[in-house]
Parts: C-alpha cells; structure tokens; sequence
C-alpha cells in the first residue's frame, strides 16, 4: 500500500495529489492528512469516484485508506478513467464567453463556471489563458466557485506571464501557476479539450 | 453556491438583474450574481444571492430604485422557501 502525506497542505492541494495518486496507484492509497477541510473533501472526493474510505486516527491527524469500490482489497486498483486515457482539459482563453457586448460576455462566463459545480462531470483541469486569468485573481466573482471545483479535484491553473501582464501575479486568489510547456503538454495528451 | 439562510432574489429580466448587481456593488454591499438555482425557475436563469447580515441594506437599495425582485427565496436546508412574491 502506498502512503501520500498531504498534512499541512492548503486546500485545494490535498484533493489535487491524491487525483493525482490514484491515476497511477497500483493497489489501496494510504492518506495521512488533517483535520477539517481536507479530511472532508478527500472523502468527498474519493467516494465520488467510487472509492472505498476507512478513516483512522494517526498521529494527531488522519489516515484515510483509499480502496477501489469495483474490486475491494484489489491489488491493481486504478481510477475510473485509465491514465493512458488522458485528462480531460478546459482552456478558458477570456474572461468572457462568446461574441458581443463585453458586458455580456463577462456574465455569461461567471454563469457558466457557477453552472459546472451542478454538473456530475467536471473537467480534470482548467487552464485560465489572456484575460481567462482576471477568473482566477483576487476581485473575480468565481473564486468561490473555483475553489469549489478544486475541493472536487479539478485543477485550476493561471498562465503565469498571463498574470505577469496583468499585474495580477501577487493577487491570484484561485489555483495556481503553471507555464507553456504544461499548457501545450496537457492539451497535446488530452482525451478532450473543451476550448472557451 | 447558496449556503444555508442565504436569500437568492429573482429578477423578471436580464436587464433588471443586471442593473440590480451594479447598484449593489456601487454600494460595496456583499452580494453575488449566481445561476438560479434549477429548482426556482427564473425566465433568465440567473438570481442574486446574499447573506441575512446585509438584507435589509440590500433591499432597502433595490426598493429605492424600483428594482425589487419578482420573487425572493430562502434557503433552508434542502428548500428554499418563498418569502416574497406572486405566488
């Protein structure tokens, strides 16, 4: 059994490794976290993706075991969706959704990430682009809602010279940075890419 | 995105709702523009949501500029329950 120690990590980092450990974990998935929100939403989490959870106190935290539901005690457990499969990406290239009125655009894009949270699908990551990154920094409407979806394991990133033009590199409230070659890497071995 | 006892206000136009969270903002007053929830229809689909702290300020803006809501709701639990409007 492999054992992942995300104690001491802010939300939503604690969700983002353990996805992250499941894609390529042979076997249950041993969790030693905190107290409160991450122990909260790696349960969620988990069990959403059909996990079996045991809980134990350990060390003044938790230890959560994570085990597939499909095949408890399994020795190769694997995620829902195999590794080879590819994420699935969302590149938000605007902080507007459409053509026509700026006013518009900008509601239509805050209405349509709130709407994600309602959804039993959400994308594996998401990759704020140009004004995409005016989402992810501090005065946007979403970041309640970005939050929300990283607790669901989703992996909100701001292109880090997007913030650098923008001033806004000091100030993102939601996800965190990444670079081109991420970028162009994740959307080159995605199962899907949904461009806005 | 409704947390509990929160009020979600829904407006009978775009325009009406639109205007709303300018003048709310204007006033730094601690709203948001959310989707309206699937269970409240709402001809636009959209509503204002926010917390019973800065209710009556909210209100007491709105109602001066003529933009009181259609109907207003309150969480509750799973429900929301209806505290104004036509019925």
């Amino acid at each position: 059994m492999k054992d992942l120690d995300v104690r001491g990590l802010a939300c939503p980092a604690p969700v983002v490794s353990v996805k992250r450990a499941l894609e390529t974990a042979e076997g249950a998935l041993r969790v030693l976290l905190d107290d409160g929100a991450p122990r909260e939403n790696v349960r969620r989490f988990a069990e959403g993706r059909g996990y079996a959870v045991h809980e134990a106190a350990h060390e003044g935290g938790f230890a959560l075991t994570l085990t597939g539901a499909a095949s408890p005690g399994a020795t190769a457990v694997k995620a829902e969706v195999p590794a080879a499969a590819g994420p699935t990406v969302m590149l938000i290239g605007s902080d507007r959704l459409g053509d026509g009125p700026e006013e518009l655009g900008r509601l239509l894009m805050r209405n349509f990430i709130m709407t994600l949270l309602d959804l039993s699908e959400v994308p594996d990551r998401m990759f704020f682009i140009n004004t995409g990154v005016l989402l992810t920094a501090a005065g946007s409407e979403v970041i309640e809602a970005l939050e929300a979806l990283g607790n669901r394991g989703v992996e909100v990133l701001s292109c880090g010279v997007c913030l650098d033009f923008f001033k806004k590199k000091e100030t993102l409230a939601a996800g965190a940075v990444t670079n081109m070659f991420t970028i162009a890497e994740s959307l080159m071995t995605a199962r899907s890419v949904l461009r806005l | 995105m409704v947390r509990e006892g929160d009020y979600v206000a829904i407006f009978n136009s775009i325009h009406r709702v639109m205007e709303a969270e300018k003048l709310l903002k204007e006033r730094r007053l601690s709203i948001l523009l959310i989707p309206a929830p699937r269970a409240l229809a709402a001809d636009c689909g959209l509503a204002i949501r926010y917390a019973e702290e800065v209710r009556s300020e909210v209100e007491a803006v709105l109602a001066q500029a003529g933009l009181l809501p259609r109907e207003l709701y309150k969480k509750n639990g799973e429900e929301f329950v209806k505290i104004e409007g036509e019925s």
